[in-house]
């Protein structure tokens, strides 16, 4: 009898997975349909960069995300397949590797083995995804590398933001608020993001950089919230707890920011009273331009995931052959009250 | 397992292990004391003013342990049974997004909310219980399975982002009612006492009594203590872990309702980790992970002395990697001296 109720329940479980691949819309899994003529297109191209397209009518993205769980990499995700929306030409494939770098490594290998035209990765970590991505490259299917690197050059080009910019004009208006208030010493409180992550490093120092155009401007305390909203609430508790005199907030995103809005505002602190700094500024109900909006944190800056710029590239080296730069840096904006409805409008905000 | 053999101690050691029993017997209490007084002496002060012993550091340690400890007591129950529930947190974001969709986007109001909300977490505790028992499949198992799924389909009800909560009277925004109640104060003699913690000491004074004076609750110390023992008494084993099960579900619903309230959220990120707190201060409280000891108490004392950690490693603003170090430190010497009892 548990032979009989151990086939049913596997019995049961085969239908549900199959039901749910059937209703499943193609471009959230990770198995494509079949590419059908575009393989043997794909195989007999060289490897350069530089070729004279085979103008094709379809074409097969494969884009792998390092861990759609994050908000800001499933912003990305969105970016991606908007962009790709104007493209009818292009279907893009996403796969999620969930911050495991062998899982990354296997979808890019399920990619190669579809036959895609063009990759689009945002690694988990650089070294254990560099092979597999030279890999891909070295048989003539472009690399486009977003946010986070891989190592050596075998790979098409990379586009990203700069965090260390990012936190440096984060750090100078910071500087000119806290010249303009008068406040002398400007008390500076900072939540960073998770450490070993080069963002935090990277957003920390830059910050350093930016503040040091004013003296008065010191960071009495430094605290780690992992980028998660729920972390920072207790941490900035504490921090506001220990420290009665704060005048700036600075968050590395835009979460740890509204965690410290909601502590502050159960500390029953003057929230004018205080700047509210974040990063990221996503366009969605969730995200750090509709805070500005609604005159929460006081600024944020745009932390571009580098989605739309793939598709256009991708169109620009698949469609019209063109040799692309290795690496492109992209703009930030700084996002205040001022700027923040149109920015939101201009994002796609809904 | 599952008896406490106090042993009879030699004439000379008779009173030092006497003490050392007594000591052993209160553990959790005797280490709440210890880090309290450690933190209040290790507390910075300012102006002559013990910052950790300010009264409003205090509501907040205990504010910031209630979440944890409403799941930690679900916890307890499961592991007195002899099981794990490793769903907790992603029941939570589960609920939390639950909350958060409902109110902004469905337009309920605050008491079919928090009716569907705690209708949710127990339907998945009850699908716990139920396979479990059912189908005789370990705890660990079925309960690490319900995490993923409970977190894939969190995921897609949210649509991939956090579903902010703005609260009002306006149509369109989350019923004020409902911030008050999970995430408002209670002004009694002249300080604001936080909601949470009555949520924390109403469950844990149910769930105590619950345990302590009901057939029920003999039961699931028997099961704990001897599943075929008790299964031979004519204790319904399966129908006491279903319940049991369900419980955690519930209480992990209860414990998103404060979260989405005080994180104006609900994500489906949240709650990562969750389950491995709640069973640091099961485990810290005395409770052994084998089944059939432990008590409610104690693990409330436990999230408490978690929260305590926290807050006086904020306070003297500590990076937050030392506080990880202590923390597996004061699970595996909980352990050690838990097992010096026997």
């Amino acid at each position: 009898m548990k032979t009989v109720r151990m086939f049913a329940f596997l019995a049961l479980l085969v239908v549900l997975v199959m039901t749910m691949t059937a209703c499943v819309a193609p471009a959230t899994t990770t198995t494509a349909p079949a590419a059908g003529a575009e393989v043997a297109a794909t195989e007999a191209a060289p490897a350069a960069d530089a070729q004279a397209p085979v103008k094709k009518d379809k074409y097969l993205i494969g884009m792998s995300q390092a861990n759609k769980g994050e908000p800001w990499r499933q912003a990305m995700n969105d970016q991606i397949a908007a962009a790709a929306a104007a493209h009818p030409e292009f279907e893009v494939v996403f796969a999620d590797a969930a911050q495991n770098n062998a899982k990354q490594v296997a979808d890019v290998e399920n990619f190669i083995q579809q036959g895609i035209d063009l990759l689009i990765i945002s690694p988990n970590e650089a070294a254990p995804l560099t092979d597999v991505v030279a890999k891909a490259y070295d048989k003539g299917i472009p690399v486009i590398v977003l946010d986070r690197k891989v190592n050596g050059d075998k790979y098409t080009m990379w586009i990203g933001a700069d965090n260390q910019l990012i936190g440096q004009k984060a750090g100078e208006y910071i500087a000119t608020w806290c010249k303009d208030q008068g406040h002398t010493p400007c008390n500076v409180i900072e939540i960073r993001g998770l450490e070993g992550a080069t963002p935090a490093k990277e957003r920390g120092d830059g910050f350093r950089a930016g503040i040091a155009g004013n003296p008065d401007v010191t960071i009495i305390a430094s605290q780690n919230a992992d980028w998660l909203r729920e972390k920072a609430i207790p941490v900035s508790q504490a921090m506001f707890q220990a420290n009665p005199v704060v005048d700036v907030v600075y968050a590395h995103n835009d979460p740890m920011g509204e965690a410290a809005i909601i502590s502050a505002e159960n500390a029953k602190i003057d929230l004018s009273k205080i700047a509210f700094v974040g990063i990221d500024a996503l366009p969605t109900p969730d995200g750090g331009i509709k805070s500005v909006m609604d005159g929460k944190l006081t600024v944020t800056y745009v932390y571009p995931t580098g989605g739309a710029q793939a598709i256009d590239w991708a169109a620009k080296i698949l469609e019209a052959g063109e040799k692309p730069p290795a690496t492109v840096v992209l703009e930030t904006e700084e996002v205040t009250k001022d700027n923040a409805a149109e920015l939101y409008q201009k994002y796609g905000g809904k | 397992m599952g008896q406490t053999t106090v042993v009879q101690p030699t004439q000379e050691s008779s009173r030092l292990s006497k003490f050392w029993i007594f000591i052993l017997r209160f553990q959790s209490y005797f280490g709440l004391i210890a880090i309290l007084v450690l933190s209040a002496m290790l507390s910075p002060v300012r102006n002559g003013h013990n910052i950790f012993l300010d009264p409003n550091n205090l509501l907040n340690i205990v504010r910031f342990a209630s979440e944890n400890g409403i799941i930690a007591i679900g916890m307890t129950l499961v592991i007195l049974i002899g099981g794990i529930d490793l769903s907790v947190g992603a029941v939570l974001a589960l609920s939390a997004v639950g909350a958060a969709s409902f109110m902004m986007r469905n337009g309920l109001g605050t008491l079919p909310t928090i009716f569907l909300v705690l209708s949710l977490g127990s339907l998945c505790g009850l699908t716990n219980g139920l396979i479990i028992t059912r189908f005789s499949i370990q705890a660990f198992i079925v309960t690490l399975a319900m995490l993923t799924i409970a977190r894939g389909i969190a995921s897609l009800w949210s649509g991939g982002y956090a579903i902010p909560l703005a609260f009002g009277d306006a149509p369109g925004v989350a019923p004020a009612s409902f911030k008050m109640l999970f995430a408002g104060s209670f002004t009694v003699g002249g300080v604001d006492i936080p909601v949470q913690i009555f949520y924390f000491i109403g469950v844990g004074l149910i769930a105590g009594m619950f345990l302590k004076r009901t057939a029920f609750g003999r039961h699931v110390y028997a099961v704990g203590g001897n599943e075929t023992a008790s299964r031979l008494s004519g204790v319904n084993v399966n129908r006491v872990k279903t319940i049991v099960f369900t419980i955690s579900g519930l209480l992990a619903g209860l414990a998103a309702l404060l979260h989405a309230a005080l994180v104006n959220q609900g994500s489906h990120i949240d709650g990562n980790g969750y389950e491995l707190n709640a069973i640091a201060a099961v485990v810290i409280g005395g409770t052994s992970l084998a089944g059939g000891v432990g008590t409610i108490v104690g693990s409330m004392v436990g999230a408490l002395i978690l929260s305590i950690l926290d807050n006086i490693l904020g306070l003297r603003n500590i990076p937050s990697e030392y506080q990880m170090i202590l923390k597996g430190v004061l699970i595996v010497a909980a352990v050690l001296l838990q097992r010096q009892r026997r």
